[in-house]
């Protein structure tokens, strides 16, 4: 920057000395020296921009990929995507080559269909993971303002989070592909397929206590008989055979009418009501 | 940042004649048959492309298919035939849960429910209280509002296994939720089921 004194003094000493002088002689006197020192005197200060704003770049660039290569170093939030592995694995496939050698009729490509229900089953799992990252983010976010959990944690969610949704917009693209417009409800039908699924595996669970129950209840039924037995005495055995069942005699024959009408109603709700105080009435 | 370009390659291989994937990794099995069950079933469809059409409207062919299965079963238990109507049942409720399972879920929960509230019914017919209760309960888990007969089927039974404790709590909490519910004019059936219940049990 001390060069620029020169050329100012310079320059204004040359346009006081030569004030009286006319535009001409001005201009024909100073063309030789000014480009030169107006050109040295730049270069410092450009240089002085270009190294600040060469190391100013360099570090940030630098600063930048080291943070990066700390993400990609933590742990990924979800594990390895074996739907989607599934799915890439079906596209590189070869068929002609990966087996079946002695079939005669062997296919040119894996088929469409496969690759629709491989692309299902990565959408399912996309679905699975997009919901476990909603419900996980408020309480992390809570957990993160309080101070409860590292920032590492909050920074692997992030990036996972960026993850799905790339991979959201990668299986939209690739369904449309497929078939026009099947982007637009693939995530809807994986969406059903997760909620079907969630059903299925708790009736299963219902389902499963039933052995249990039921061996419970032959037991307890078993002893509720030899009870009932003691207490009517051996001797009226005769009657043994109707106290077969624990529950009163009189339940059956009221109940079953009755409750015809209650499963027939089953469609039109109005007359449960109806249906159902009688059926209480027959079973009391 | 995006996805990475890269994925793990599967060793898969392909049977030429059923198009079945299989793999030997043991820990993908689970995964490779989920994908062969959903091939054969997107095979089956008969939509335009071959891609699975959006949850609603579903095919109505197995909506008729499950009522008149479920009607059969009335009709068979209105008749006192209950192992037959049982069985009807059990078909019907194999062929809800056989939907394409992309199919709108909130239709396959409502059969369910129904055809899970009427085996239960059939049950507790003969007197078969612990099938009555988890069938009820698998009803009522299905469809937990508007649902009064579920709530008072596994009342019923609790109650005439002697699980009186179970019954009580039971049908309370059937109540609270049947009295949000949108029949609330019908909850006059569970009530009285408690009160019988806390009969019993003061008595016991």
């Amino acid at each position: 920057m001390d060069d620029q004194v020169p050329f100012n003094s310079t320059f204004n000493g040359t346009f006081n000395s030569s004030s009286n002088s006319t535009n001409g002689t001005f201009e024909g006197f100073q063309p030789p020296s000014p480009p030169k020192s107006f050109w040295t005197n730049l270069l410092l200060p450009t240089l002085y921009l270009i190294i600040v704003i060469g190391s100013l770049y360099t570090f940030s660039n630098l600063y930048r990929k080291r943070q990066v290569a700390k993400t990609a170093s933590l742990e990924p939030w979800f594990p390895a995507h074996r739907q989607r592995d599934i799915y890439f694995s079906l596209l590189h496939l070869d068929p002609a080559e990966a087996g079946g050698e002695d079939d005669e009729k062997k296919l040119k490509r894996v088929p469409d269909s496969i690759l629709k229900a491989a692309l299902m089953q990565r959408a399912l799992e996309d679905i699975r993971r997009i919901v476990q990252l909603r419900t996980s983010k408020q309480a992390l976010q809570t957990l993160l303002q309080r101070g409860s959990v590292g920032d590492e944690l909050w920074q692997r969610f992030l990036r996972a989070e960026q993850e799905m949704e790339a991979e959201v917009k990668d299986v939209v693209n690739e369904a449309n592909d497929f078939s026009p417009n099947w982007g637009q409800v693939i995530f809807q039908s994986a969406n059903e397929m997760n909620q079907n699924i969630v059903i299925k595996q708790r009736i299963a669970e219902l389902q499963e206590k039933l052995a249990s129950d039921r061996a419970w209840w032959d037991k307890k039924k078993a002893g509720i008989q030899s009870d009932f037995l003691k207490e009517v005495g051996a001797s009226e055995s005769s009657e043994s055979t109707t106290a077969a069942t624990p529950a009163p005699a009189v339940l059956k024959p009221g109940s079953s009418d009755e409750e015809g009408v209650l499963v027939d109603s089953d469609v039109p709700t109005q007359a449960q009501g109806g249906a159902n105080s009688k059926k209480k009435k027959g079973k009391k | 940042m995006e996805v990475p370009e890269t994925f793990t390659q599967l060793s898969l291989n392909i049977d030429p004649a059923s198009k079945a994937i299989s793999c030997d990794d043991p820990n993908l099995s689970s995964d490779i048959e989920e994908l062969n069950k959903l091939h054969r079933n997107i095979v089956g469809l008969d939509t335009p492309n071959q891609i699975p059409l959006p949850p609603m409207p579903v095919n109505p062919k197995r909506s008729v298919q499950i009522t008149k299965l479920r009607e059969s079963g009335n009709a068979a238990y209105k008749k006192g035939t209950f192992p037959e109507a049982i069985n009807l049942y059990n078909l019907a409720i194999r062929m809800a849960s056989d939907r394409p399972t992309w199919e709108a879920s909130g239709l396959v929960r409502e059969e369910l429910s129904a055809l899970y509230g009427n085996r239960a019914q059939a049950f507790i017919a003969q007197q078969n209280w612990a099938e009555g209760a988890v069938d009820a309960e698998c009803s009522v888990e299905l469809k937990r509002v508007g649902n009064i007969k579920g709530w008072w089927r596994r009342g019923h039974c609790l109650k005439e296994m002697g699980r009186l404790e179970e019954a009580a709590e039971w049908v309370k909490t059937g109540l609270e939720f049947e009295k949000a519910g949108p029949d609330k004019q019908n909850v006059g059936e569970l009530e009285t089921l408690s009160r019988d219940i806390n009969k019993a049990l003061e008595k016991s």
